[in-house]
């Protein structure tokens, strides 16, 4: 009795939440002739999978995201940290003002700020390339930049008075001290800044054009025959495949968020 | 004793050398800073703007030789827009389903993975996964999961009533956009309600136990109180991107082909930014899309105040563990 009131309801939301995912996987393993036939494949056709890598040019649109996610990260990452460590330790004038102002670009509405970024890109003929990618990784996402500095406020000052004594610059302490130090912040961050490139359409889909987008951009449109007929269960391996490294990759990072966060409290 | 007394004077800076001290200091605090100042200047300021600007003209994205400033007339002509109009009522809609179920939802999964069960990382897992989920793939798995040909839906409706054959995507798109929505979005809210649960002392749920309260009562009169700060941050949150949603809506066509950037979205899911959008990237209205865009700042802006003006009544700030 105990145990269905406390596990019943758990597992039916969690089957009600995986019932979606698991009929992808299902129909990605079907013959084409048996969607909407059978409800499930007599035989698995592995075969999908071979024909979603060959027939949309798979690994090229998976290199162009990869490139562009990876990038963008790296940059964002990077920089929020440098820049959520000047707000987390060093002064100025207006500096909490400006602190202000990064949670305020938060705020704003995506396309409230996109459109304008738009006909500034195409005004400079940035359209078409990855600029527009490498240059909102320069300038550091709000979202890291706190994240940073409520990371940083947490250091013990005495390491910045150690390594300053030692005759160490700002630059120098950040990158000895505070960047070797901030695991589970660089991780957390990384992949968030890696999934919102990665998961993107709509910023592709308006920059890009078709060879040299992403795999998002790809992805949403379905596979055909040469007849043009859809390919539905084709589609889903490739939807599989667009999703599954991500899957992959938090299922391996979160891992290690969880020992930077063990190791860093031991050493506060 | 006498070599102390001689450096300690040295050390201590006089009035000069602290202006210049606190200037190299501001020197410093402005260099680490500047990538994103620079980039705030470049990618936000600069930008905001030029599209404030741009909602008074009828600028058409190209051609900066036929721009003209037309005043208030774009805002006029929102106001006056019965497609804006509409779609700001389904949006509205939309928001007042997505948001209060979606809220209800997380907290109520938060609550149950919290409890000391068996598998609960996996169970966190599973409602985590679709928030990961790129909403290109979430449209797919929902566009075939409701297929009126190979879904998994109908089938199972099928074992009940028998010859169902509802084409959700037709009949029912609006049903399908908010659960795809309250789908998406539940995970981010469930670690949210989950750090905030794990904020609350245990000492406070066992002294209620001891004093002979039941576990609902505890639920009610203990835990809730103490989340609103949480249960407010969800909803703000969840209101801005309810009135935001756009990709969605456009990807979730009925065709099994179209998911491009042309495509309109069936009449029950144009929503507000979906007109916005067409008017600007298809209809080449940067102007006009511009003003509907600053209308909705305004409306999500207002929303966003009326909230926190009601949160001194219902929100309970002071916890000192």
């Amino acid at each position: 009795m105990r145990w269905t009131t406390t596990y019943g309801p758990v597992l039916i939301a969690a089957t009600v939440f995986a019932l979606p995912l698991f009929w992808v996987l299902v129909t990605s393993l079907k013959k084409q002739s048996e969607y909407g036939s059978a409800l499930f494949p007599a035989e698995p056709q592995w075969l999908n999978y071979e024909l979603a890598v060959a027939l949309a040019d798979f690994a090229h649109f998976a290199a162009n995201s990869l490139f562009l996610s990876g990038a963008y990260a790296f940059l964002a990452v990077l920089v929020s940290a440098l820049v959520g460590y000047g707000f987390a330790r060093h002064e100025g004038p207006g500096r909490n003002k400006l602190f202000v102002l990064v949670l305020a670009t938060w705020m704003v509405p995506n396309l409230v700020l996109f459109v304008p970024q738009f006909v500034m890109f195409a005004r400079l003929g940035l359209t078409n390339t990855y600029w527009p990618w490498i240059l909102w990784g320069l300038g550091g996402s709000p979202f890291a930049i706190f994240l940073f500095r409520q990371f940083f406020a947490s250091f013990p000052r005495e390491l910045d008075d150690a390594a300053e004594v030692d005759g160490a610059g700002p630059l120098r302490i950040f990158l000895q001290i505070y960047l070797p130090n901030a695991g589970p912040a660089l991780a957390a961050s990384a992949i968030f800044m890696f999934l919102w490139v990665w998961g993107d359409w709509l910023y592709p889909a308006l920059l890009l054009h078709q060879d040299n987008t992403t795999l998002a951009v790809r992805m949403a449109n379905a596979y055909a025959d040469p007849h043009g007929n859809p390919l539905q269960t084709v589609t889903m391996a490739g939807v599989v495949l667009y999703v599954l490294p991500l899957i992959a990759f938090f299922a391996f990072a979160q891992r290690f968020i969880v020992r930077g966060i063990v190791t860093t409290g031991i050493k506060g | 004793m006498a070599g102390a007394t001689q450096v300690l004077p040295r050390t201590m800076p006089r009035p000069a050398a602290w202006r210049r001290r606190g200037v190299r200091r501001a020197v410093t605090f402005y260099l680490l800073i500047s990538p994103w100042l620079l980039g705030f200047v470049v990618l936000s300021a600069v930008p905001l703007v030029g599209a404030f600007l741009m909602s008074f003209t009828n600028y058409d994205g190209l051609n900066l030789d036929y721009v003209r400033f037309v005043g208030t007339d774009n805002y006029l002509r929102a106001l006056g827009d019965s497609d804006a109009q509409y779609a700001l009522g389904r949006t509205l809609l939309l928001m007042a389903v997505v948001v209060p179920v979606g809220l209800v939802l997380q907290l109520v999964l938060a609550l149950m993975v919290n409890q000391p069960i068996r598998f609960s990382n996996v169970f966190r897992t599973i409602f985590y996964l679709p928030y990961v989920v790129p909403v290109v793939a979430g449209v797919w798995i929902w566009k075939i999961f409701v297929d009126p040909t190979g879904g998994l839906l109908n089938a199972l409706l099928g074992v009940v009533l028998p010859d169902v054959n509802v084409r959700w995507l037709v009949e029912y798109p609006t049903a399908v956009l908010a659960v795809l929505t309250i789908w998406g979005a539940a995970g981010g809210g469930m670690v949210v309600f989950l750090a905030g649960l794990q904020g609350i002392p245990a000492e406070y749920r066992e002294a209620a136990m001891i004093d002979g309260a039941s576990r609902a009562q505890v639920t009610r009169y203990i835990t809730l109180p103490l989340l609103t700060p949480v249960i407010f941050f969800n909803l703000v949150t969840g209101i801005i991107v309810a009135l935001q949603i756009l990709v969605q809506p456009m990807l979730l066509s009925p065709g099994i082909l179209g998911l491009s950037p042309g495509t309109v979205p069936p009449r029950d899911n144009y929503l507000y930014v979906v007109h916005a959008y067409i008017e600007i990237f298809t209809k080449q209205l940067f102007g006009y899309g511009s003003a509907l865009l600053w209308v909705l700042f305004a409306v999500v802006l207002g929303l966003t105040v009326l909230l926190f003006k009601t949160s001194r009544r219902w929100v309970f700030y002071g916890v000192e563990p």
